[in-house]
């Protein structure tokens, strides 16, 4: 028999792979704009800007690279589809379970990458390989 | 309709019985699942998912229905909608069943949908509320959605829509203003913000490279009411 859940006095264990929220590891992200493009819901936004990279070594080019200025996701737009998860080539954007974000005006779902980057501590470990995993390619 | 996974058995016997039954009452010619309707595997075709279609013309849509409520026991009204078949005018569907009795084996539980076309220019069908007054709402959606009449219908105010509402956003030519009214947040290239300014963010500096579209979000020029003679020619 399914027991009655006792949320907020007891937590409820959510399933390993719950869709709560989506937070960002922005050591990872690249800005390569793919989630914003691929984003049915239209509710990421992205701003960077370019800077460049004076030569370590003497007679190297100097580099540019994309700097990330602006990483919010619109959690009143968002349907949980989870296409910018699946889009990421870099492994920038996970699952958390994390739920309890209401607030009481629409225009603060809007979360920043501050928060999104909080959310990660609450990110799951990705689940264990099947044990038959990687058998015959040793 | 069905419960997933479990295509619907069509007894062939039955649906030939229905349509002799309909024709013999009505003297309409229904047919079942007019192929050219829209096209294979555009509706729900006999063996495909869901209850078997029967076609009838618009000028008879009350007459059929009213003889499967009156003279054959489909008395269940489920679902009354449409489809917006572009050029082909709007599809519209009323889905009925006959309730089975408690040995399905004497009866079963028989479904049934009910289709005929209106034209786009005059988008008019007969109401099928005096058969079953609950289609009442139904139609009241699919007049606020679609802009189809339906003559004979006591009361076709909005149902779900604001008074003051204007269009019909179950159109395919209904422009989402959400799409319309906010920038892409991908039309932007990686090092750009919005800050960048809009001179940057019509292409000044990556002028070589065409802007990204967003994906399924026609250019405005191509989207939208448009002139009857450019109607047509995007298929």
């Amino acid at each position: 028999m399914a027991e009655v859940s006792r949320d907020p006095d007891v937590k409820p264990e959510l399933p390993a792979r719950s869709r709560g929220v989506i937070a960002l590891f922005e050591e990872n992200c690249t800005v390569c704009m793919l989630c914003a493009r691929e984003c049915p819901c239209w509710c990421i936004y992205i701003d960077s800007h370019q800077e460049t990279r004076q030569a370590e070594e003497p007679g190297a080019r100097e580099r540019r690279q994309v700097v990330l200025d602006r990483f919010a996701i619109d959690y009143s737009l968002c349907m949980y589809c989870g296409i910018c998860i699946e889009v990421c080539p870099f492994d920038a954007l996970f699952w958390s379970p994390e739920f309890e974000y209401a607030v009481t005006d629409l225009t603060e779902l809007t979360q920043e990458r501050q928060t999104l980057g909080e959310w990660m501590a609450t990110v799951p470990e990705p689940p264990r390989l099947d044990p038959a995993a990687g058998d015959g390619h040793a | 309709m069905n419960a997933p996974g479990t295509p619907p058995a069509v007894d062939p016997d039955w649906l030939d019985h229905v349509v002799r039954e309909v024709r013999a009452t009505t003297g309409v010619e229904v047919c079942v699942e007019e192929e050219s309707f829209s096209g294979p595997g555009g509706g729900l075709e006999r063996g495909g998912v869901g209850p078997p279609t029967l076609d009838v013309p618009a000028d008879r849509w009350v007459d059929v229905i009213a003889a499967l409520a009156h003279d054959l026991g489909y008395r269940y009204f489920d679902w009354l909608s449409a489809v917006d078949e572009l050029d082909q005018g709007f599809a519209v569907v009323c889905h009925v069943a006959k309730l089975g009795t408690e040995s399905p084996e004497a009866q079963p539980l028989r479904h049934l949908l009910v289709r005929t076309r209106v034209p786009r220019e005059a988008p008019v069908l007969r109401s099928v509320t005096g058969i079953y007054a609950g289609a009442a709402w139904h139609e009241r959606e699919t007049h606020e959605m679609f802009g189809i009449d339906f003559a004979g219908h006591p009361n076709l105010a909005p149902l779900l829509l604001p008074e003051e509402f204007e269009g019909h956003p179950l159109r395919k030519d209904f422009v989402l203003a959400a799409r319309a009214a906010k920038p892409w947040p991908g039309a932007k290239e990686p090092g750009e913000s919005d800050e960048s300014g809009p001179a940057a963010r019509r292409g000044r500096r990556g002028s070589r490279r065409r802007r990204l579209a967003p994906p399924g979000v026609p250019a405005p020029d191509e989207w939208g009411p448009r002139p009857p003679d450019r109607g047509g020619d995007d298929g």
